[in-house]
């Protein structure tokens, strides 16, 4: 039995930790950025860059990959070192997986302001930025993985099977949900159109918050609990129990993002019965992790880190809950598209994984710069903050998502809707979003009080880059008796293979009918592929990020279609890559939109939306009139379509700008008439163009078979 | 071979050890209930089908709403007739709704904009309350006029409407070009 001293590689720990806290910080500015917005629109700056549409998704990408992802990858290494008693197989990738993913930050950053986005909720990035994304993921994955089949421990702790499901899964969700073909080097269009782009979209929102948000930080829970508590595991086979239904199930969820949309019933079915499958498994992962800290709440009363770790393991408790309730079709007739999701989603984000990583922070930060915390003082300032600011925050959105989703469906005793101005039931809420924001700022001035305390910490100390620890080789041992799960544990490849099996069953049998059985998508034959200026409206919108606060799926409710008109067909969307459905309605639904207003109504709406609705909270886009579309672009964007099976006749490329010239001369002339003057191959006219043809191919059809 | 209550596994991580402690009893039956759940909604929805898909909750909900609605016509249909009403309160409420709704295209004052000027002596299409109500109850959706059926009700209208004729020969500034037939001032 040889011992030998090893050292970890502490300092990589330290960039991840630094990277996270800076990224942190950008990221919540963002968000208390755009929240400002949704009471004073001005707080866009009058700037296309800053617009809420371009940097919703700049807030949503910060938190969740740089501020998140780098604290993933902070614990990670810190834990999985100790854990196999083992360096980090390579320093060198080590180095890349760092300043790659930092570079992605960085190219994200700068991408997603300038608008070039794929649309897809978390999933914005361009193409290379999405092949980036997957070589460092990889590099991260492989790393990982040598680093555990060169171990120095004959078992896998539970926190390390966390780790490869969040690998393995992530890198499925990420390649499949990333098919797009290139039309030029920032511009792609998904590969999957409509119905069956929501699907497969949703199948990896859904799973990016259960593969990205939840999992990995289940894995550092089960490290840093019991160590920050000096206390035992509650329970190894409730461990073994809820990861493997907590993996199997979780994939299965997606759809309940789609509940009373154009998706097949049967696939809104499977999306309610696994989320509620999931409440235990989900509880599993809370209750270990409470009962982990019997003995101790004596100590949770002082210690910071502890008092986060209750709150963060509490938050995953009730966001694990009210999900599945969310998907339950009563609850979610309601609160799909109000405020309530935004608040949903932040008791997890606050909540979970933020406080797990301000206590991870406290935790690892004197450690590997060998000393005491600066202040103890100011990090309980910080919980006190943190908790506050979440409560403002997540009580204020309950407040308005429930309040605003009962006055879109209230009738007057005439049978007409209550509020049929739908920005009367914004103005409502108004106050709401002020606290709102209020709460964003409390939490975020708590998190720069962490910044200072860790740089403080850090200049008090040294940091032990390379720090020693005496461990004992491997042995071979003979494993007879041991249960089949323990046998597992010290076989990391298989171990693997069945986590890649679980994990695919739900997503395969999910798919596989949506694509292959016809009948899931009934065509409606006056349903036609856009033309050329409408294609180049639609990237408009795309750019613009309208799908932020837009909807493009109105719900078989009697609320809905005497307030927008017919519901949603999935036979309206087959031409559609990618889907542009939505998830929030902080404006109205835009699916029937076409024709409802003239051409000029949506010219000085954009312009100044408070001229046509007097109190809206809508950004004006007044550059829409001033910036050109690209018409070279037209034949290539023509071509990936027809190769992605929309039927435009063959050579229809060569002609398709002489249509669109046509087209918008018809908008120009029409625009003429009520004394506006645009440029024919502005971004206005051609979103006009698509805005009114939305929705309307279905209306053709009736009055053609009348 | 279950372990006792609180009796630690012979191995640890980094310092961490593990009780093998029983699964608390209510949540294995939470599994166990959300499961047959899962089974029964399954069942019930595309089995046996007894409950029904969201097209025909739809059309339930609608049946449901249009007979709501006749009944409530038909309690009402005696007390609203169609003519103007110089009731001050009508006028107001007239204004009100006039404001909401109407003012982003023919003005604030009914001089016309994007719409066209309702208070001069021209029409496109008709100068009787019963005109004004046909357009603004279904819209002249070709000249861009949307139909307000949904969104007001026919009290509402009526009321709009009053107000609309009572800006007649208002004069507002910034009068749009008359557009339609000179009618006499009715």
């Amino acid at each position: 039995m040889g011992q030998i001293t090893i050292h970890y590689d502490n300092k990589i720990v330290r960039n991840f930790a630094w990277a996270s806290v800076i990224w942190g910080i950008v990221g919540m500015l963002v968000g208390v950025l755009i929240a400002l917005q949704l009471f004073w629109p001005e707080a866009n700056l009058n700037n296309q860059y800053t617009s809420f549409g371009r940097i919703r998704p700049l807030h949503t990408n910060a938190v969740i990959f740089a501020f998140v992802g780098n604290a993933i990858f902070m614990g990670v290494y810190y834990s999985l070192q100790r854990l196999l008693k083992a360096r980090m197989w390579s320093d060198t990738l080590s180095q890349i997986n760092f300043w790659g993913w930092q570079l992605i930050i960085v190219a994200a950053a700068l991408t997603l302001p300038l608008g070039i986005t794929t649309s897809k909720e978390y999933a914005e990035l361009e193409w290379p930025i999405d092949i980036a994304i997957a070589l460092m993921w990889v590099v991260f994955g492989v790393n990982m993985i040598m680093t555990i089949i060169n171990r120095r421990e004959k078992h896998m702790y539970v926190a390390i099977w966390f780790y490869l499901a969040t690998f393995i899964t992530v890198a499925v969700l990420h390649i499949v949900n990333s098919f797009e073909l290139p039309i030029g080097f920032l511009k792609s269009y998904s590969y999957y159109a409509g119905v069956q782009d929501a699907l497969v979209q949703w199948w990896y929102g859904h799973n990016a918050v259960a593969f990205f948000l939840t999992t990995p930080y289940l894995g550092l829970m089960y490290y840093f609990m019991p160590k920050a508590a000096n206390r035992p595991v509650y329970s190894y086979r409730l461990s073994i129990i809820h990861f493997w239904s907590l993996i199997f199930i979780y994939i299965w969820a997606g759809p309940h993002h789609l509940l009373y949309s154009s998706l097949p019933d049967w696939a809104q079915s499977l999306g309610v019965v696994f989320s509620i499958m999931l409440i235990a498994p989900s509880w599993g992962g809370m209750i270990n992790g409470l009962l982990t800290l019997r003995g101790v709440w004596d100590k949770v009363r002082e210690d910071p880190i502890l008092k986060m770790m209750v709150v963060a393991v509490t938050g995953y408790g009730m966001a694990t809950f009210e999900g599945p309730m969310h998907s339950l079709k009563t609850v979610n007739a309601l609160s799909h598209f109000t405020d309530w999701i935004p608040a949903h989603v932040h008791v997890g984000t606050l909540g979970w994984n933020g406080m797990l990583t301000f206590a991870i922070m406290y935790f690892i930060i004197p450690r590997i710069f060998n000393t005491k915390l600066y202040s103890t003082k100011l990090a309980n300032l910080h919980f006190w903050m943190s908790t506050i600011g979440m409560i403002f925050w997540v009580v204020a959105m309950y407040w308005a998502g429930i309040a605003q989703g009962l006055m879109w469906k209230q009738f007057t005793p005439e049978g007409n809707l209550q509020y049929p101005n739908f920005l009367e039931t914004v103005i409502n809420i108004i106050p709401m979003y002020m606290i709102r924001a209020l709460g964003g700022t409390i939490y975020l001035v708590g998190a720069i009080i962490m910044a200072y305390n860790l740089f403080k910490t850090a200049a008090q100390g040294k940091l032990v880059a390379n720090e020693p620890a005496v461990v004992t080789e491997l042995e071979h041992s003979n494993e007879a008796g041991h249960s089949w799960h323990r046998k597992l544990e010290s076989r990391p490849l298989a171990f693997t293979l069945w986590v890649t099996i679980a994990i695919l069953i739900g997503g395969v049998v999910e798919f596989m009918p949506a694509f292959l059985i016809k009948s899931n998508v009934p065509t409606i034959a006056s349903v036609k592929p856009y033309t050329p200026l409408e294609l180049h409206g639609r990237d408009v919108y795309i750019k613009e990020g309208c799908v932020s606060c837009h909807s493009q799926m109105v719900r078989p409710f009697r609320s809905e279609t005497e307030r927008y008109g017919e519901y949603s067909k999935s036979g309206e969307f087959v031409y559609d890559h990618p889907f542009l459905w939505g998830s929030k309605r902080t404006g109205p639904d835009l699916h029937r939109l076409g024709g409802k207003y003239p051409d000029s109504w949506h010219y000085n709406h954009m312009v100044e939306p408070t001229s046509m609705s007097p109190g809206s909270i809508m950004p004006k886009y007044p550059w829409l009139g001033e910036q050109d579309i690209d018409v070279s672009l037209t034949p290539k964007m023509i071509n990936a379509m027809r190769t992605l099976g929309v039927p435009y006749e063959k050579g229809y490329e060569d002609k398709a700008n002489a249509d669109l010239e046509k087209q918008a001369a018809t908008v120009v002339a029409n625009l003429k008439k009520d004394g506006i003057t645009v440029g024919d191959k502005s971004e206005m006219v051609a979103l006009i163009a698509y805005l009114q043809r939305l929705g309307t191919d279905i209306k053709q059809n009736t009055t053609a078979s009348k | 071979m279950a372990k006792k209550h609180d009796e630690l596994l012979d191995h640890e991580y980094d310092g961490i050890k593990e009780y093998d402690n029983d699964l608390p009893p209510w949540w294995i039956y939470l599994f166990y209930l959300t499961i047959v759940f899962g089974v029964i909604y399954l069942l019930n929805y595309h089995v046996f089908k007894t409950a029904p898909s969201q097209d025909e909750e739809y059309r339930i909900e609608m049946a449901r709403a249009e007979k709501a609605k006749a009944e409530h016509e038909a309690a009402e249909a005696n007390s609203l007739v169609v003519a103007f009403s110089s009731d001050n309160e009508d006028l107001e409420a007239g204004k009100t709704v006039f404001d909401a709704n109407c003012l982003a295209c023919h003005g604030a004052n009914g001089e016309g904009g994007v719409g066209p000027n309702l208070t001069d002596e021209y029409y496109l299409h008709g100068n009787k309350i019963e005109d004004y109500v046909k357009v603004i109850t279904y819209g002249v959706p070709e000249k861009g006029m949307i139909p307000w059926e949904k969104s007001l009700s026919k009290k509402q209208i009526l009321q709009v409407s009053s107000y609309i004729q009572s800006l007649y020969g208002s004069k507002p500034a910034n009068a749009k070009e008359p557009q339609g037939e000179l009618m006499a001032a009715n």
